[in-house]
């Protein structure tokens, strides 16, 4: 089959949708099919721009190019996959979060500040609720995912995981003295509540930060946090590093902390699993929750610092029990059958219309 | 429902004002409102009933309004009271209440007096009315008058709504020209007023009175040209009778040093009183003892009158222009002045008056009636709320029309004649699943 991925580029930016994107265009390509990316460029401010882009995907005609039908679209991303094909797939990643949970956060979102903010809101809801189930059938990206859509839109979807790049790369080796977070340096990722909890330690914790900061003041903030808290020594901020350097940190590691707001999917708990290592997570950490098993793979704590602080001296303390809950959530990833021939053959059934 | 309100507040000398006191409890009952002023000081009792935060435009934190489920603005021609809250409407969109229907006073203190932006108030001018605009918006700026002359043809209303959802209206003939337009969804309702209740006055017969005491006159309010106490003087001076009539007129005064000519010049001393602006309990006496209402108004600027409802609340018959909302006014309630024949047709009332008094005094009692039926703020803060509970369909309807401008814009310049139809239908097929 001739199958298209429609999803949306932010140009000059690279992250984990990108990643995801190509994952599934390789994937469809293993398989034996033709897959191409088709990335529209995405901005969504000032907000008349976001309903603006709308109409550009709609009125975007994919159907077929040099004569040649084009089999089937794969939307994943807000506006892409409101673009029209008579055999579209949507795999939502994520909806335009601004307009959904995101409205009544005014530090993660932005919408909600500009004065025409609610204007925009409604539109973005009205145009997903009235346009999303053209598909012929839905998926999102975890139950989380799919868990808003229905909350806000209604709709019906199936979650559908998949796997981190390079899954079949992480391995485990003994585990050393910190515990790792890798992530972009970001509000929503929470690292301040991890200097926090660090400070209420009763252990010698040490955490090792990875990841570049989407705002270099916010590097600072944190920086200066730590040493406002009195922690910058039982604190490593690595920055960004590369892939391979992001394993070898997995696999050092005593566990992993990741404790961010209402994650969508969270590919650093899958990364962990797939290390062996123990992660550590909050009640309203979103995603995480899927895959963590509270005192089976990992602690799930209260999303303060002390609680944060608690399971991280327990994990801290007893290293015996560190190893043996790496390994079951190396089992419970497996037991998953997260793979990425599941992804596809999932997203080519034909007898999944709505 | 929770609610932002923009208006001005008490004690801020404007009817916009008493008129958001006299709707907020009713309002309140039924929504969780909050008042936004850039006044410095409002009455504390309105803390009774709704939140009040101050606001400067330039710092608007929007998220705090985008938290409520619906925004009202209040316009009128005064841009001391208004200029913050349109600023806001420019870019906050929400439903706009125009308490004038002309707005040519507003901007042109704006675009004059404030900005001193003379090129865009042409621009503005040319934009709505065209060349013809443009070279009245030229004359105009170069006069030391205000822009009454001009303000019926080139009301400048537009430009009060031009990010709004919806508009609110409270007179007939306004909403039917603005619905007629199908540019802003628009509903009417009646100018609300919280009549108290009163003690029936004791009128005089028409036997005692003709011996006894001369019967009120009462003019009050904010006394401008156009409140025409000039013709009133005029037609006083020259009624054979007119000592069984004594004049108050309550209020500031435009020009005091004129009109207190006039009064000399005409001979009325005696039988016209300037009592200035007085307390609210000082004006209620003198109305309840007044006899008979003149509330003339011409030019207006589409405007409906809290004064006249505050005439029917003392159950007092009344003289009014035959003009704009006035106009629609119920003959059993109202006594009407042509604007071309104010003298005579004031002095024609004036006769029938001390002929039958009875008759002026039933019109008072209908228009008590009128008030009680028609101006109740609880029908009017249901009809409001229903309107502004629509906030989510309007914008969607706002955004799409913007979205319609745009794509006709940006189409418009390079699109070949021919295929124009085919291309707009295509979008706008694309466009509508964004609003149905």
């Amino acid at each position: 089959m001739r199958i298209l991925i429609a999803t949306v580029q932010i140009p000059f930016v690279r992250g984990g949708a990108e990643v995801h994107a190509e994952g599934l265009r390789d994937a469809l390509r293993a398989s034996g099919h033709e897959a191409e990316i088709v990335a529209i460029p995405f901005r969504w401010y000032p907000p008349e721009r976001v309903v603006e882009h709308i109409l550009a995907c709609r009125l975007l005609d994919l159907t077929e190019f040099t004569g040649i039908k084009t089999d089937m679209l794969i939307g994943l991303k807000f506006p892409a996959y409101l673009i029209p094909h008579p055999n579209k797939v949507i795999w939502i990643l994520h909806q335009h979060r601004q307009a959904y949970d995101l409205w009544n956060n005014t530090s993660l979102g932005d919408l909600v500040n500009f004065p025409d903010g609610a204007q925009a809101r409604d539109a973005i809801r009205h145009a997903d609720t009235q346009l999303i189930p053209e598909a012929r059938a839905v998926y999102a990206n975890s139950m989380n995912v799919a868990a808003r859509l229905k909350k806000y839109c209604g709709i019906d979807s199936t979650p559908l995981y998949h796997p981190p790049q390079n899954a079949a790369q992480f391995h485990c080796l003994d585990a050393e003295d910190y515990l790792f977070f890798p992530s972009r340096l970001s509000a929503g990722k929470r690292q301040e509540l991890v200097l926090e909890a660090l400070a209420e330690t009763r252990q010698p914790v040490r955490v090792c930060f990875a990841g570049s900061a989407d705002d270099p003041t916010y590097a600072r903030t944190l920086k200066e946090l730590s040493a406002k808290l009195k922690v910058e020594r039982r604190v490593v901020w690595l920055g960004h590093v590369s892939e391979k350097k992001k394993r070898d940190m997995y696999a050092r590691a005593l566990g992993v902390v990741y404790a961010p707001w209402d994650e969508d999917y969270g590919y650093v708990t899958l990364e962990a699993m797939l290390a062996s290592k123990p992660v550590i997570t909050c009640t309203d950490s979103g995603g995480t929750l899927e895959f963590v098993c509270d005192g089976e793979t990992g602690l799930i704590a209260e999303p303060n610092a002390v609680a944060l602080a608690r399971a991280m001296d327990a994990l801290w303390q007893n290293r015996r029990r560190a190893k043996k809950w790496g390994r079951a959530g190396r089992q419970r990833y497996e037991s998953l059958g997260i793979s990425w021939e599941n992804v596809v053959r999932t997203l080519l059934r034909q007898d999944a219309d709505r | 429902m929770k609610l932002n309100w923009f208006s001005p507040l008490p004690p801020a000398r404007t009817g916009i004002a008493q008129y958001t006191a006299q709707i907020l409890p009713a309002l309140s009952a039924r929504a969780d409102v909050t008042l936004w002023t850039d006044q410095t000081e409002w009455n504390e009792s309105l803390e009774q009933h709704a939140k009040v935060r101050r606001f400067e435009p330039e710092r608007v934190r929007w998220s705090e309004l985008n938290l409520a489920d619906a925004t009202v603005y209040h316009m009128g021609n005064n841009p001391f009271f208004h200029y913050g809250c349109w600023q806001t409407s420019r870019r906050h969109p929400g439903i706009v209440v125009l308490h004038d229907t002309r707005l040519h006073h507003f901007f042109a203190g704006v675009y004059r007096e404030r900005w001193r932006d003379r090129e865009g108030y042409v621009e503005q001018m040319k934009r709505l009315y065209g060349e013809d605009g443009r070279r009245t918006a030229e004359a105009f700026w170069t006069t030391r008058g205000g822009p009454e002359h001009i303000a019926e043809a080139y009301p400048l209303t537009p430009l009060a709504l031009e990010n709004s959802l919806g508009v609110l209206v409270h007179t007939g003939e306004a909403f039917r020209k603005l619905a007629g337009e199908k540019r802003w969804p628009t509903i009417y309702a009646p100018l609300p007023y919280a009549a108290a209740t009163r003690l029936k006055k004791r009128r005089r017969s028409a036997a005692t009175s003709a011996s006894q005491t001369p019967y009120r006159l009462i003019v009050f309010g904010y006394i401008n040209p156009n409140r025409r106490l000039d013709a009133l003087l005029e037609a006083l001076a020259s009624f054979p009778e007119r000592t069984r009539f004594q004049l108050d007129v309550y209020g500031e005064m435009w020009n005091a040093d004129y009109l207190n000519e006039r009064v000399g010049a005409l001979k009325l001393e005696g039988l016209v009183n300037f009592r200035g602006f007085v307390s609210e309990s000082e004006l209620n006496c003198a109305l309840d003892e007044a006899d008979l209402a003149v509330n003339l108004r011409f030019p207006t600027m589409g405007e409906s009158s809290l004064t006249q409802l505050q005439i029917w609340e003392h159950s007092l018959p009344s003289l009014v222009t035959t003009v704009d909302w006035y106009r629609e006014l119920s003959t059993e309630a109202v006594a009407f002045v042509r604007p071309e024949h104010e003298v005579q047709d004031i002095q024609t009332h004036l006769w029938d008056f001390l002929s039958d008094p009875k008759r002026f005094a039933r019109m008072g009692q209908k228009g008590r009636r009128i008030l009680e039926r028609r101006h109740s703020p609880e029908i009017y803060a249901d009809a409001l709320l229903k309107f502004a509970g629509q906030t989510e369909t309007l914008h969607r309807r706002a955004i799409t029309h913007r979205l319609s401008e745009r794509v006709g814009a940006e189409m418009g310049a390079w699109i070949h004649p021919r295929t124009k139809n085919d291309a707009f239908n295509r979008v706008a097929e694309k466009i509508l699943p964004l609003v149905v």
